[in-house]
């Protein structure tokens, strides 16, 4: 019978049809079936490590850790919740209302202690743990957390912790970052985050339908992040700060030979700590403060160089043999260019190099720079580190920016002018330089002609990494015109009429060279970069105010730092 | 090997696969239904035993009279059913629960089976092949229909439309006009939107939750979904006996009685699945062969509607634990807890074995 065939088909047809959907479920998709079901029934419960330290090159710490402490409640032992929270909201002085909110949106499962209350004192979790003995449910966890025993010392260089956006996430999931996880912003913290991270650790549980505890799968012991050794000396440091206090600018101390950064200090400063205890009123500030507290000055804003720029149009000029050391011009107080008349700040009367690096006449540098031409300035700016990174290790550096004819006419659509010469040679137009790169090139002078690679991670967990860090490039200049453009900086101080004359009374011979960049409307920016002692420099120094008037305004920063420092012996 | 000895094996085979996934999902619970099933498991293969030398011609006679006594279990149900789980399914005879749904599916396989099969007075052909539109489909449905809605009314949706089926596939199997049973399916199908007025709202949730299983992950979606995660996440070789972690710490409800395929399918794996499933299609072959090698129409009739019942249930109760059809309650045959199926299954697998041996006698 036919009827019969089509019904044992049928039943057949369904048997086969019931394998090929388990098949389905269990081969074909039963990795991720076997994922749910971890998920079901296996809980973490995640135990912090301590982020590394960050420490100077003796050793103080300047960013730690410090144990902070959360309130929690063991809903399995509490009898009655209410109860317990309302104790609890009595010590903490919280309404029961809004712990008992935090408790419902903290609520993992009841084998877990849920948090209402993070970063409460030291007083109140003694007060609670005496509690204890009546109130079994109530847990106080400790937990590792930054610290800053300097308080604004060396922030832009240190950065701050906050929550991890969605910029970074993107970009670092990869690297087993997650959401909700504490990440470094600027500074230090973001450099090296990788290394200064702490790994989570934790037990993992193995809970029933309810959430009850049935046995424990196994446990990961928390990692701590690795400590981090500065090149800064926290001395020079705090010299530095103190020098800036109520202005605007930054100042950086660099050793001239290896790069090392010993002070970097950008004001005005912040408090990194306020990250930490999320004061949201602090922060709101911070950032919509118009004078940009948490920019570092040092390393990721250009300015106009001014008259710092001379000594490489000084360089160029030796260089190409356009000038020598018996080349004089004369200083009337103007000079005409083109059809343009251009001024000096003085009128300095007949300057050779020496004296026109010391009392930085512009009228010498003017007929210097048309000599040496826009272009081989352009080149030998370059040659001094000029217009690209100095790659500190150090995130968000400015390029800063050195102009050529080429450039002005496929940018600008204009044509360079012997005018715009004039301009670059004395530093203004459109040169932007940052202060680590000024410093950097005050180091080539000191050191001889080697170009060197600004850092400030000495050491990672114990390990030296300053042989990786010291990359030096040797400037192609001959010694003879280094040791000449030396010989002027040292005039700046030494001759009783250079710029920086107010130095010399200073114990220690300093050589540098001033600069006013003018950047209207309003007052102009100040520069200070020399190294000292003059005759085997120690320390590369700039200082840079913004808008802080004259560069002799910047020179009596940097007469304070020095000055204290040979005080302190730190010389 | 005989018919006894194939069909007396793989069901004791399944049914100790059963009390093994019971032992399993319920040990942790310090509960005893595995010892209860072992119980219940010697009390069907006695049954067993007596029914296969029980003349299934007798059955002939007393159909009435069982169709009668099954359909007053049915009301004493509603008088003095004993109240489980929101549902009055149960019957307290002396110190056990009877289902006297599970036996009425029987009940009602050996009658459509004697109505179908009923021959002229020279008992030369037979009537059903004259039976017009009345006695062809609607004499019969109203005989299925009274037991059926007594059934859904305890409530006990998944058994009603288990007699619904299996109605539907021996009206398929008896020489009824082809046109009827076209108009029967139909009408039935005509009918859903009637019936889903009739239906209790934990029923419509089920049904909207098999429509669309994320709908109410937590209420009538969550067996289903915790099924799913245990067959799926048995993976090939299954996680092992006692160590499936859905039944274990008791994600999935249900899972020794409607749900024992998921616990099984958790810890035996697909390995285990495909070894179940071939044993399930053996003895549903087995019951096909027997109807198709007796001569005796009443007995051929009898030997399909109890391998289609059967059938039916497996794979209704598979696909269900899988989201292949809506969840209704409904015990796996032989695996799933519960002494009244697992009995009565053995009853009717004893009547198949008795016709096969009463063949040789005519």
């Amino acid at each position: 019978m036919i009827r019969i065939r089509v019904t044992s088909v049928v039943i057949i047809a369904a048997f086969v049809f019931l394998l090929f959907s388990i098949f389905n479920l269990q081969i074909v998709k039963g990795r991720h079936f076997k994922q749910l079901s971890d998920r079901n029934c296996i809980r973490l419960i995640p135990q912090e490590g301590s982020r590394g330290n960050i420490l100077d090159r003796e050793g103080y710490i300047i960013a730690g850790s410090e144990l902070s402490y959360d309130a929690a409640i063991s809903s399995e032992l509490s009898s009655s919740l209410d109860n317990s929270l309302f104790v609890v909201s009595k010590v903490l002085q919280a309404s029961p209302s809004e712990l008992k909110a935090r408790f419902k949106k903290n609520f993992i499962g009841k084998f877990a202690p849920v948090t209402i209350a993070k970063n409460i004192t030291l007083k109140q979790a003694i007060a609670l743990e005496e509690l204890k003995p009546d109130f079994p449910e109530i847990v106080i966890q400790p937990h590792p957390q930054r610290s800053y025993p300097y308080g604004e010392l060396a922030a832009h260089v240190l950065g701050y912790l906050n929550e991890i956006d969605n910029l970074r996430l993107t970009r670092l999931a990869g690297y087993g970052y997650k959401t909700k996880d504490t990440v470094g912003f600027g500074g230090v913290e973001e450099q090296y985050d990788y290394y200064l991270r702490q790994e989570e650790g934790g037990i993992s549980l193995e809970v029933d339908h309810r959430g009850r505890f049935v046995r424990s799968l196994g446990f990961r012991l928390p990692k701590n992040g690795r400590d981090i050794q500065l090149t800064l000396n926290l001395k020079v440091q705090k010299i530095a700060e103190e020098a800036l206090t109520g202005k605007v600018g930054c100042v950086i101390l660099m050793d001239p030979y290896t790069g090392e950064i010993i002070a970097m200090e950008s004001y005005p400063d912040f408090a990194p700590g306020a990250f930490v205890k999320r004061s949201n009123s602090v922060i709101r500030s911070l950032f919509s403060n118009s004078k940009a507290p948490l920019v570092n000055r040092a390393i990721s804003s250009s300015y106009p160089a001014g008259s710092l720029f001379k000594t490489v149009v000084a360089s160029a000029g030796l260089e190409t043999g356009k000038i020598n050391t018996s080349t004089t011009f004369f200083c009337s107080g103007k000079t005409t260019v083109g059809r343009q008349e251009f001024a000096c700040w003085g009128q300095h009367g007949a300057q050779n190099l020496f004296n026109a690096i010391a009392h930085s006449c512009n009228i010498f540098f003017y007929n210097t720079g048309l000599l040496v031409g826009a272009q081989s300035i352009h080149d030998y700016a370059y040659k001094f580190g000029f217009g690209k990174q100095t790659s500190i290790d150090l995130p968000r550096e400015a390029n800063g920016f050195i102009p050529s004819p080429l450039w002005r006419k496929i940018s600008r659509l204009r044509s360079w002018f012997d005018g715009d010469t004039a301009n670059f040679s004395i530093g203004q137009g459109d040169v932007l330089v940052t202060p680590i790169q000024v410093a950097r090139m005050m180091a080539v002078f000191a050191n001889n002609g080697h170009l060197v690679s600004p850092y400030i991670v000495k050491a990672i967990d114990g390990r030296d990494v300053s042989l990786y860090q010291r990359k030096t490039i040797i400037v192609p200049v001959k010694e003879k015109t280094i040791s000449q453009i030396k010989r002027g900086l040292r005039q700046v101080v030494a001759d009783p009429t250079g710029t920086a004359s107010n130095l010399a009374e200073l114990t220690v011979p300093v050589a540098a060279k001033t600069g006013t960049a003018q950047a209207p409307p309003g007052q102009p920016h100040g520069w200070f970069a020399g190294y000292f002692p003059s005759d085997k420099p120690k320390f590369v120094i700039c200082v840079f105010l913004e808008r802080g008037g004259a560069g002799y305004y910047a020179g009596l920063v940097a007469k304070e730092i020095i000055g204290k420092m040979s005080q302190e012996g730190l010389i | 090997m005989d018919s006894f000895r194939r069909i007396f094996l793989i069901s004791i085979v399944i049914a100790c696969i059963g009390i093994f996934s019971i032992y399993s999902s319920t040990y942790q619970k310090g509960m005893n239904q595995a010892q209860m099933q072992m119980l219940w498991a010697v009390v069907g293969i006695v049954l067993f035993l007596f029914f296969t030398n029980f003349n299934y011609r007798r059955f002939w006679d007393v159909t009435y009279f069982i169709y009668a006594a099954g359909l007053i279990l049915l009301f004493m149900v509603f008088l003095l059913g004993s109240v489980r789980l929101g549902a009055q399914r149960w019957l307290k005879v002396a110190w056990f629960n009877l289902q006297p749904s599970e036996l009425a599916k029987l009940i009602m396989v050996i009658f459509l089976a004697r109505y179908f099969s009923r021959k002229s007075a020279d008992e030369v052909w037979l009537l059903s092949r004259k039976f017009g539109v009345f006695k062809g489909l609607i004499l019969p449905f109203i005989f299925t229909a009274i037991p059926m809605l007594l059934i859904i009314e305890q409530p006990d949706l998944g058994s009603g439309i288990i007699l619904l089926l299996t109605f539907t596939a021996m009206l398929y199997l008896t020489r009824v006009r082809m046109r009827y049973i076209v108009i029967f399916v139909l009408v039935i199908l005509l009918c859903i939107p009637l019936g889903w007025l009739m239906l209790r709202d934990y029923q419509k949730d089920r049904l909207m939750v098999f429509l669309n299983p994320n709908a109410d992950p937590l209420g009538a979606g969550y067996t289903l979904i915790q099924s799913k995660i245990a067959i799926g996440s048995g993976g090939f070789f299954g996680k092992g006996w006692l160590s499936g972690t859905q039944s274990q710490l008791h994600f999935l409800p249900e899972s020794h009685t409607d749900f024992i395929f998921a616990t099984f399918a958790e810890e035996w794996g697909f390995l285990g699945v495909m070894l179940l499933i071939l044993l399930y299609y053996f003895l549903i072959r087995e019951g096909f062969a027997i109807a198709q090698r007796t001569t005796d129409s009443f007995a051929r009739l009898l030997a399909f509607g109890i391998s289609l019942m059967l059938a039916i249930q497996i794979i209704v109760n598979i696909a269900m634990t899988m989201g292949l059809a809506p969840v209704v309650g409904l015990p796996l045959p032989l695996m799933s807890y519960g002494g009244s199926s697992l009995a009565v299954t053995f009853i009717a697998l004893g009547i198949l074995v008795n016709i096969d041996k009463r063949r040789t006698v005519f």
